[in-house]
């Protein structure tokens, strides 16, 4: 028998109460998207719904003193028509454009995407590249955390009883890319995923990178050492194979319904090597050219 | 038994009261008080026959908790059939250009389809397909309902229909849609 309570946060202050009480035996329900499936499944039970959706506060894309600000309850389809991100931050952008369907990017929000911390999460990579932080709240205070130390495993996060996602922050690099690989063009969970964000000097050196991928270890991740290869030196043939065989070695992917992890084993340098060339402004491959975060099928 | 709360939440622009579990979905609520027009599919967020219009956006009721919508305002697509225009052009549209048979993925397209349009939607037949990518449906192999929410984008852009419209709309009725009879090259 399903055994649910439910309370709605009139405000983050609220909703940091509500959580304080119940401790771990709440769950934090914005979109619905991920709970909703989950409370059906069975796979979770005897649990109070904290529903957030009607936190103004927490909605909405700011910039501010050269950060960009993205509330915790801002949907993916407000990511994907915000022009401030498809400027400064188009690898958030165009993953929110590849984001399950249409209809479903009208609720699933981007603090939901994180905290449900799915290998497959498709905002994850794209703000792993941006090295975004998570902004936390507790009734004990706030912290901030880097989202490359955020997520600990499948569906899991260093998020604890009684901790709200606020926000996500990071500095803008118009110099970003994402791409998605799925079964199909719209509604596909990914098969492996890849974000890039570079900064280059004026001689075409790589002054600063972060290569992030997603499905091809338990939880999405930075290839810090393709990173390390790659930063001080220019962007050609030999860099580009060296910095990919370290991704090699820096994922782990399983087989699954989707596909082998060989065949993620074969693709996941593919989109890293073209969201490398797209954040850089080199696009080299048809598939970049319409500024879309997707290998397209047919 | 699982407690009942009450929630109120306008349907269809009437105000209303309804005692429900805390954990049920909109789709369930709706149903379960019948607005059967709304139908109940996959139930995990994937097929898009549930999708109803919550606050001026589509959003797939299975997937969207009914006490979440306390205080809020749903439309079905029965109510917005009556008391919107456009949803009425839609209608219309998937009648004339016959992109219903069996009809069960019919109500979840309309509502998808009023929020494209609602949202500066053109008539752009790679953006429709965006726009309806979230629902399923096995029967038409979409085109016929890609023309009819082309046809409607083209009424409301002021622009004429292209001026094979009828031959299209005939054509569509016979299955020759997107043959070379079929009227697509005037996108």
């Amino acid at each position: 028998m399903k055994n649910f309570n439910y309370v709605k946060a009139p405000d983050v202050r609220g909703a940091l109460a509500f959580l304080d009480r119940e401790g771990d035996k709440a769950c934090v329900v914005a979109g619905g998207t991920n709970v909703m499936v989950d409370i059906r499944a069975g796979k979770m039970n005897d649990l109070t719904l904290v529903g957030i959706s009607d936190i103004a506060a927490l909605r909405g894309i700011q910039e501010e003193d050269g950060k960009i600000c993205v509330g915790a309850l801002t949907t993916i389809s407000e990511l994907a028509a915000s022009t401030l991100l498809a400027k400064q931050a188009p690898a958030l952008y165009m993953a929110a454009k590849v984001f399950a369907d249409a209809v479903t990017r009208n609720s699933a929000t981007i603090g939901g995407n994180i905290a449900y911390a799915s290998p497959a999460a498709d905002t994850a990579p794209a703000l792993l590249a941006l090295k975004a932080d998570v902004l936390i709240e507790s009734e004990g205070g706030k912290r901030r955390v880097p989202i490359a130390e955020f997520f600990t495993g499948v569906n899991k996060t260093l998020l604890q009883a009684g901790e709200l996602i606020t926000a996500l922050e990071f500095i803008p690099n118009p110099y970003s890319a994402f791409f998605k690989i799925g079964l199909r063009n719209a509604m596909a969970i990914s098969v492996a995923t890849a974000a890039c964000a570079v900064k280059l000097a004026a001689n075409g050196v790589i002054e600063d990178c972060a290569v992030a991928l997603g499905s091809v270890a338990p939880k999405p991740l930075r290839a810090y050492e393709a990173e390390k290869i790659l930063i001080g030196r220019k962007l050609d043939d030999d860099t580009v194979k060296a910095a990919l065989e370290a991704v090699g070695a820096a994922i782990s992917p399983i087989d699954d319904t989707r596909a082998t992890g060989e065949y993620r084993r074969e693709v996941a340098p593919v989109l890293v090597k073209r969201a490398l060339l797209k954040a850089s402004g080199i696009c080299v491959h048809e598939s970049c050219k319409d500024g879309e975060g997707r290998i397209q099928h047919g | 038994m699982a407690e009942l709360l009450t929630l109120t939440l306008k349907v269809n622009g009437e105000e209303k009261t309804f005692q429900a579990p805390a954990h049920l979905s909109l789709l369930r609520l709706l149903r379960d008080n019948l607005y059967w027009e709304v139908k109940c599919g996959c139930e995990e967020g994937d097929c898009g026959t549930c999708t109803v219009y919550l606050d001026g956006r589509a959003v797939k009721s299975c997937v969207t908790l009914a006490h979440a919508c306390a205080g809020h305002e749903v439309w079905t697509v029965k109510g917005l059939g009556y008391a919107d225009d456009l949803t009425a052009k839609l209608q219309k549209a998937f009648v004339e250009c016959g992109s219903i048979q069996c009809g069960f993925c019919t109500p979840g397209m309309i509502v998808a389809a009023k929020h494209y349009l609602d949202h500066d939607g053109r008539a752009d037949r790679k953006a429709i397909r965006e726009a309806i990518a979230g629902n399923l449906c096995r029967c038409t192999g979409y085109q016929k309902i890609v023309d009819a929410i082309y046809n409607v984008a083209c009424e409301l852009s002021n622009n004429d229909l292209p001026h094979n419209s009828k031959l299209k709309t005939q054509n569509s009725r016979l299955g020759l849609s997107g043959s070379p009879l079929g009227g697509v090259a005037h996108e």
